[in-house]
């Protein structure tokens, strides 16, 4: 078992997160479940959203973040992913 | 005579139908490589299925050649014009398999080395074509570069096992090895249908690891 995850473990545990948290979800909340630090976070969350596995919305409160069914679709099939990429190499 | 040809087209039967079991086994493999592509977004996944496709493309093109060169030779082996188209599908046949198959294993290749730069993968790409088209002796020279991208995979398949040692690691280190030992196999059979169906054979046995680790990826 590697100790440094890797990034679908990561992109998983965010993911994770805001599932958790009823499908939305505030950054701070992420940067704690996650285990982040900011600069990470922000980038994996940019990426997240460029691939459309999670949506951003803007209001007074601040920002949140939702899963999109990519987003619920990567969490049910996340063993999948992990058993095909681990033994095709594709790490 | 009649003997020899009998043999030679017996084999070019074996040939055509191995060929047609890569291709599908090269294509489920792709296919499914995509999917997990479409669920992840990772570019590892896109560049492995992406190589997969071409690989079966390059298979599949073989054994369609061979299917009708064998049409042919039924239709009526004496006459000259139909020896004439013959030589030619094999032509097609022989370069469409070249430069397809040589494209998916420099895809592989390239999703082995983790190159974020495309560039290295268009270099390499060009570098590998224009020495296969200005090559006197093309078939000899794509199975000794076939067998220096898969001693490359291999490798990358290696350390893969040493890093996460389990039973599905293992079959597809394995059967890479085999798939060297066919593409080394044939540089040693260039021109010789036995051998050139002991060299399929080996490669039938790597493809059937693939897609055991594929169905017991997909089993859980």
């Amino acid at each position: 078992m590697n100790l440094k995850r890797d990034r679908l473990q990561v992109i998983h545990d965010i993911l994770e997160a805001i599932r958790n948290k009823n499908g939305k979800i505030k950054p701070t909340h992420i940067l704690y479940k996650a285990n982040l630090s900011h600069q990470m976070l922000d980038e994996y969350l940019t990426e997240l959203i460029s691939k459309g596995f999670i949506t951003e919305e803007k209001s007074k409160q601040g920002k949140t973040y939702s899963l999109t069914q990519k987003g619920f679709e990567y969490l049910n099939k996340y063993s999948l992913i992990i058993d095909f990429v681990d033994s095709f190499g594709l790490k | 005579m009649a003997e020899f040809l009998l043999i030679q087209t017996l084999l070019l039967h074996w040939n055509t139908i191995l060929e047609f079991a890569f291709a599908i086994i090269a294509l489920i493999v792709g296919i499914f490589a995509l999917r997990i592509y479409n669920l992840s977004e990772q570019k590892q996944s896109l560049l492995f299925g992406i190589s997969f496709i071409f690989i079966s493309a390059s298979y599949c093109i073989k054994s369609l050649t061979n299917y009708l060169i064998i049409s042919k030779l039924n239709e009526n082996i004496c006459q000259a014009l139909k020896l004439y188209d013959v030589s030619i599908l094999n032509s097609i046949g022989t370069y469409s398999y070249i430069f397809l198959f040589i494209i998916g294993l420099v895809t592989l290749a390239y999703m082995t080395i983790h190159q974020k730069s495309i560039q290295i993968y268009f270099l390499t790409l060009a570098i590998t074509l224009t020495s296969l088209i200005f090559s006197s002796n093309i078939i000899l020279l794509f199975y000794i570069l076939s067998s220096i991208f898969l001693i490359l995979i291999f490798l990358h398949y290696l350390l893969n096992y040493y890093t996460n040692k389990q039973g599905k690691t293992l079959l597809v280190l394995v059967a890479f090895l085999f798939l060297l030992f066919g593409s080394i196999h044939f540089i040693l059979s260039v021109n010789h249908a036995l051998f050139y169906l002991i060299g399929h054979i080996l490669e039938l046995i790597a493809y059937f690891l693939i897609l055991t680790n594929l169905l017991w990826v997909n089993k859980k």
